[in-house]
């Protein structure tokens, strides 16, 4: 809502400079959101103030409501202007009829001919005042209806009267007529349900939101109809809404409009043509208001204000403030009844009228306290984990990457992630076409940023995103879960002299994620069955425990690397809801052992496609109490070990927990461990 | 025959004095003290002495021979100190050259924020409760007193996704959800993703917000204000001036607009070149989190009785916060996650 400070003078006033009159403003609720300074074409200071009206402050659309607020608050005296029931009185017939069909759609409709018009451009301060609201001037009929809505709040439009044939105005819904040219010259379609205001048969206007071009008001036009409205704020909403027909009118038709305010803006306006266009009143004020609004009394208890606001504001000043707002306040006791006036439509209940009351006391004024309450949250275990995991992976050198949830049909189809043959979301309405699906996995956007980063001339790029996918569920009701995804591409960033360290390999990639596993409370397994297309077929593996799948780790498929122009890097995703189900918050430590352990290595040589899990899986099944741990420590290829063929190395820690085992009690036990190992997997072992 | 001794002592002295490694040093050792030394051959030469005069012979060449121990040791000592000088200087190295590490990675700017958030509620007693991104109708609108045709809506474009499903265009509807599913006292703060159907160099499509809330008997308005106050100060500094301005919200009444005292210009509106602050438009405020009592109608909506329980609710845009914190004037950077942004972070 845009105005300027001279029209308001005209209904209040303003004895404090315009920076205080905006402070006052803003700390009443309503924000003045820029203040410029401007001259009036009399060549008189002005400024215009931009206000920020709350959606159900729709009283406050007017310049009349702003001065009314001015004079609440500023004790002041709200000055309205002598109502003359038009300049000059016709005696003629009124020309028209007007008949509501849809008394619940449109309460209330006036409207007033005048003749005599000289249709021509205004005067230069009309034209100053409405420009300066933001509004086009046009003609001085069009700039009059535009005018007396910005003051008054009530939006008015002006027929030629010559172009309503029937001269038999009929406000009804569309029902079958389907469509309707706007005086935008745009054909709209229609609704059965929107509500037009038709000349007999004829739609003539879309009610309170635009007009229709064959009843425009045009160079020839000579006699008018001004129409003085009330319609159904929702109705009126819809209509606009659907059709994306956004205008002045339909602002404030949408937000609350006084219904008792019709006939008042349409004689202010007629006046006003009288004034500037040489307008004169052709008949009567046509005036239907099939069911004139009672005026609701509100109870409101003096304790509950208490209670609410935490601070006593006294009887007297809880009539003073409502008298001020217009108000009918009758005190009781304890409590009162307050009837607010017919403007104030988003007064309804006693929580409105606390808030006023609180308002008009003045927030500032009410004190602070600090309430009683239990000290100390309760610990968030979610929290602390994701915590844990983004301050750990931020150790080993990732960066967080946070990304916009949207992602295209064609990515999600690539790049899947765990969530591979199940569907995505879809985005209705999306801001552009490559986003028009919600993100299957965190990857591509990880992906993206890696190309962006490297563009840049990053040499490597390691990054991780914690955060939601979407996902349709079997029953095809959107779900979504927290994911973990990481990319790690290059080399690890090092601050110093310049000592490269090695590009990072899928063990880099895997050590991350057993990083996280360590606080594991089952056991976890590794499989390269099932891998996901987009990854390296040789060089990828899939996480899991007890049957559940819960993530990927591999090189990105050198096809899929190529069609997204990629360089090849290694990913990973975990589903992270589900892999906190096997991490324990709980540790117990295990006494340190009294008893040195004895440490044997051995080498096999292997083909070359013999996973080194094997063994150590093996030795571990065999259950002897006195192997205490296998691990390897060493893969080697080249001479003297044949082509085809790898030597795997491993370290044995024998322990018992009862004695200092010697070395005549472990040469045995592993020299028959080697032996076995070389009998059950054909294995040729190097000393 | 003493003069001889002195001689000899001398010469020794001199020697000793003068070589320049162990190696010479073992030379001399040898040369005097070993088995065919001269220090030794005397000592041996003692038996030939006449009885009376062996005696004083004998501790004279003891002393002597105790001498030249002590200077050859002497002499080790020194060539060992000169020799570790040396060294310390030869091994001296640059001390401004850079340090050596592997570089950490970086904690997100708005997860800082968002920490930092909760850090300072989960304090006052705040737990921390989550809801689901994908939203329905009922609980982003309708419970929050938005009814369908209700103007509230315009403030908040939004992305659908389904038949009645939506990306939740603030975080409210978590306020909705635990109010369903349980009894007062509350306190509760909800950080978390929302979407607005909006894109430019102030609005994101995706931006974040801390919702929080607090429900019991006998919560008052001024309780929103102490606690809003406190941990505005916490977040931002101490001595931050706070105001609380009437305003609407469709789920709280009376509505409050919290703005703390602009950070950039400290309030005056104006820059030191007396040119005014773009940050706050040069009114020395910022719009910082919208805030009110808890709407009777929501708590209808939830079951509970609006006569015998009230709260307030508040929500904050971290992005905002973190964008005043840290000066970014582009939210877009925030998720570009360009890595000369987000280097720019402390790693703690």
């Amino acid at each position: 809502m845009k105005l300027t400070l001279n029209w308001l003078k005209e209904f209040v006033d303003l004895r404090d400079a315009p920076e205080k009159l905006a402070e006052t403003l803003t700390m009443a609720g309503l924000e003045v959101e820029s203040m410029t300074p401007a001259r009036a074409p009399d060549g008189s200071e002005d400024w215009i103030f931009e206000l920020g009206i709350t959606p159900n402050r729709g009283d406050c659309l007017g310049v009349i409501g702003i001065a009314r607020e001015i004079a609440a608050l500023k004790a002041g005296r709200l000055k309205l202007p002598a109502r003359k029931a038009a300049a000059q009185k016709s005696s003629a017939a009124t020309p028209v009829k007007v008949e509501i069909q849809s008394p619940r759609r449109c309460h209330r409709y006036s409207a007033q001919a005048v003749e005599a018009i000289q249709l021509g451009p205004s005067p230069e301060w009309l034209r100053f005042r409405i420009e300066a609201a933001g509004i086009r001037a046009i003609n001085n009929v069009v700039d009059t209806t535009n005018y007396v809505m910005v003051e008054t709040g009530q939006p008015l439009h002006a027929f030629d009267l010559d172009r309503l044939s029937a001269k038999h105005i009929v406000v009804r819904q569309a029902k079958d007529i389907a469509t309707f040219e706007t005086l935008d010259e745009a054909e709209r379609r229609l609704a059965a349900e929107d509500l037009l205001i038709c000349d007999g048969d004829v739609p003539v206007a879309l009610a309170g939101i635009m007009g229709g071009r064959n009843s425009e008001v045009h160079a020839g036009t000579r006699a008018v109809l001004i129409e003085s409205a009330h319609f159904d704020p929702a109705t009126i909403r819809r209509a606009a809404k659907r059709l994306g027909l956004h205008s002045e009118a339909s602002h404030r038709f949408e937000r609350g409009v006084d219904a008792e305010g019709t006939v008042a803006a349409l004689e202010r306006a007629v006046a006003l043509l009288a004034e500037i266009a040489g307008g004169r009143p052709l008949g009567g004020v046509v005036d239907r208001y099939p069911r004139p609004a009672e005026p609701e009394a509100i109870a409101l208890r003096q304790q509950r204000v208490a209670e609410l606001v935490g601070v006593e504001i006294k009887p007297a000043e809880i009539e003073k403030n409502f008298k001020a707002l217009g108000c009918k306040v009758q005190a009781g006791k304890t409590s009162f009844k307050v009837t607010p006036p017919s403007y104030r439509s988003d007064l309804t209940r006693e929580a409105d009228l606390i808030e006023e009351l609180a308002r008009l006391h003045g927030y500032e004024k009410i004190p602070a306290t600090l309430p009683r309450a239990p000290l100390g949250g309760k610990p968030d275990a979610r929290l602390r984990a994701e915590r844990g995991i983004r301050s750990y992976l931020v150790g080993e050198g990732l960066v967080e990457a946070i990304h916009l949830p949207f992602t295209s049909a064609e990515l999600n189809q690539r790049l899947p992630g765990l969530l591979a043959g199940v569907k995505a979301v879809p985005v209705l309405n999306p801001l552009v076409s490559e986003s028009a699906e919600m993100r299957l996995s965190l990857v591509p956007g990880l992906l993206e940023d890696m190309k962006v980063n490297l563009a840049q001339r990053s040499k490597g790029f390691a990054a991780f995103a914690l955060n939601k996918v979407f996902f349709l569920d079997s029953e095809n009701a959107p779900a979504e879960r927290q994911h973990l995804g990481a990319v790690l591409y290059g080399r690890r960033a090092r601050a110093g002299l310049r000592a490269d360290e090695d590009p990072f390999t899928f063990l880099d990639a895997k050590g991350l994620v057993e990083g996280i596993l360590e606080r594991g409370t089952t056991e976890w397994s590794w499989s390269d069955d099932d891998l996901p297309p987009f990854l390296h077929p040789g060089r990828a593996a899939r996480l899991g425990a007890e049957r559940t799948n819960l993530g990927y780790i591999g090189e990105l498929h050198p096809a899929a690397a190529e069609e997204l122009s990629l360089a090849r890097c290694l990913v990973l995703e975990l589903d992270i809801e589900k892999l906190l189900q096997y991490l324990s918050p709980k540790l117990t430590v295990r006494s340190l052992p009294r008893f040195p352990s004895v440490e044997r290595d051995l080498a096999m040589v292997v083909d070359e496609s013999f996973p080194a899990q094997r063994i150590i899986d093996w030795i571990k099944d065999l259950r002897n109490a006195l192997i205490e741990n296998v691990e390897v420590f060493d893969q080697y290829r080249g001479a003297p070990i044949p082509a085809g063929k790898k030597s795997l190395a491993y370290t044995i820690s024998y322990r018992a927990e009862d004695r200092t085992l010697t070395d005549a009690e472990v040469q045995p036990l592993h020299q028959e461990l080697v032996a076995r190992l070389g009998e059950v997997f054909g294995a040729q072992l190097r000393g | 025959m003493n003069e001889s001794l002195d001689r000899l002592r001398e010469e020794i002295a001199d020697r000793v004095g003068r070589s320049a490694s162990e190696a010479d040093i073992e030379q001399l050792r040898v040369e005097y003290l070993g088995r065919k030394g001269t220090v030794t051959g005397l000592l041996r030469g003692l038996k030939d002495v006449a009885p009376e005069e062996r005696p004083q012979r004998g501790e004279e060449l003891n002393r002597l021979r105790g001498f030249v121990e002590e200077r050859i040791e002497a002499r080790l000592e020194t060539l060992k100190t000169e020799k570790r000088s040396e060294a310390l200087v030869e091994e001296r190295i640059d001390i401004t050259l850079p340090g050596s590490r592997r570089e950490r990675g970086r904690i997100h700017p708005l997860t800082l924020v968002m920490d930092e958030i909760v850090d300072v509620f989960h304090g006052m007693g705040f737990e921390i409760a989550r809801g689901p991104d994908i939203e329905d109708d009922y609980h982003n609108f309708e419970a929050l007193n938005m009814p369908k045709d209700h103007p509230a809506r315009d403030m908040q474009d939004t992305f659908f996704v389904g038949a009645d499903r939506l990306l939740r265009t603030h975080t409210s509807p978590v306020q909705i959800r635990v109010m369903e599913s349980r009894k007062p006292p509350l306190q509760i703060i909800v950080p978390g993703a929302v979407y607005r159907h909006d894109d430019d160099a102030t609005h994101s499509p995706m931006f974040h917000q801390v919702e929080g809330f607090m429900v019991d008997q006998g919560i008052a308005f001024t309780d929103l204000k102490g606690v809003l106050t406190h941990v505005l100060r916490q977040i931002f500094s101490a001595d931050s001036r706070v105001r609380f301005r009437p305003s609407f919200f469709p789920f709280t009444e009376p509505s409050a607009e919290v703005d703390i005292g602009c950070v950039i210009c400290d309030g005056k509106g104006a820059l030191r070149n007396s040119q005014t602050c773009r940050v706050c438009k040069g009114t020395g405020w910022l719009e910082i989190l919208g805030s009110g009592m808890i709407d009777p109608q929501v708590f209808r909506f939830v079951g509970y009785d609006p006569e015998k329980f009230s709260g307030f609710a508040f929500g904050m845009g971290v992005e905002r916060i973190a964008m005043l914190k840290f000066g970014v004037e582009d939210i877009r950077l925030f998720f570009q996650n360009d890595l000369r942004f987000l280097r720019q972070f402390p790693t703690f």
